[in-house]
């Protein structure tokens, strides 16, 4: 797995990564894995606790929300949302 | 504002091709050293379409030219926002990007689709619209476009032999791992 920018969120990113792939593959990929709550959720979370505070220190948090507000067209055409 | 295409296809299967899409840049893959960390930001899957979403931040050590620092201001690394979508109905992903990093001067925008061909080749397609926004000299805003447009060319090149290296590595692995649970399953039925 590639590693984060904030070297002290390494650890779980990686649990996080290894969980993802496994579901990836062998649930969403197979149609089983449609909700949102599933077994890497808690893992995400504290994946992002720990990321969270390394963009806000630097600075990437603000760029970030302009770019999230950048890319609204892409969204409407690539999720088919009406 | 340039273009820069680019089509290519991958002799594995989507679903193989698009699960080792999450690990391209793991290290595995020794050709694409310029990517230093891939962040998840967000990630849902859309109730009704089915559809994945994800937001990545992807952290690249700065590999522009020197001239082009001395005009848009020296940094050590680069950062891209990354929202790709997985359409699970059509087997489709695409990715879209743009750079964060001198936003206000340079425009980027790269789209990539992975397709399946078939039951076993799936199809890359890469685009890419950069813009020079800064002011002055339409000459230099040319050059700068230039210069990104080759090293687009040359990333992309290294992208697709270390994309390559990773989908071997990813097809051994998961038939060892097949062969692991064979095995643990022949074990306990025995």
């Amino acid at each position: 797995m590639s590693a984060s920018l904030a070297p002290e969120c390494n650890g779980v990113k990686e649990r996080y990564d290894t969980c993802f792939l496994k579901w990836y593959s062998e649930k969403y990929l197979r149609g089983t894995g449609k909700t949102d709550d599933n077994e890497c959720t808690k893992l995400f979370e504290d994946y992002q606790k720990c990321l969270s505070v390394a963009l806000k220190e630097r600075g990437i948090d603000k760029l970030l929300k302009e770019a999230r507000e950048d890319n609204k067209e892409n969204d409407a055409e690539h999720m088919k949302r009406k | 504002m340039k273009v820069f295409s680019n089509s290519y296809t991958f002799n594995y299967s989507w679903e193989e091709v698009s699960t080792a899409n999450w690990r391209k840049y793991c290290p595995w893959n020794d050709k694409t050293t310029h990517v230093i960390a891939v962040d998840t930001l967000a990630r849902e899957v859309d109730q009704a379409t089915g559809i994945l979403r994800t937001e990545r931040l992807i952290t690249c050590k700065q590999s522009a030219p020197d001239w082009v620092k001395t005009i848009l201001g020296s940094m050590d690394t680069s950062q891209v926002f990354e929202t790709s979508y997985v359409n699970p109905a059509e087997k489709t992903v695409t990715m879209v990007s743009h750079n964060i990093t001198w936003a206000n001067m340079i425009n980027v925008q790269e789209t990539v689709v992975y397709k399946p061909m078939g039951a076993n080749q799936t199809s890359f397609e890469q685009d890419a619209r950069i813009t020079a926004l800064c002011g002055g000299w339409q000459r230099i805003k040319n050059s700068i476009e230039d210069s990104l447009v080759t090293r687009f060319h040359e990333n992309s090149m290294k992208g697709k032999e270390g994309f390559e290296c990773v989908l071997a590595m990813s097809r051994r692995v998961f038939a060892e791992e097949r062969e692991k649970e064979r095995r643990g399953d022949a074990k306990m039925k025995a």
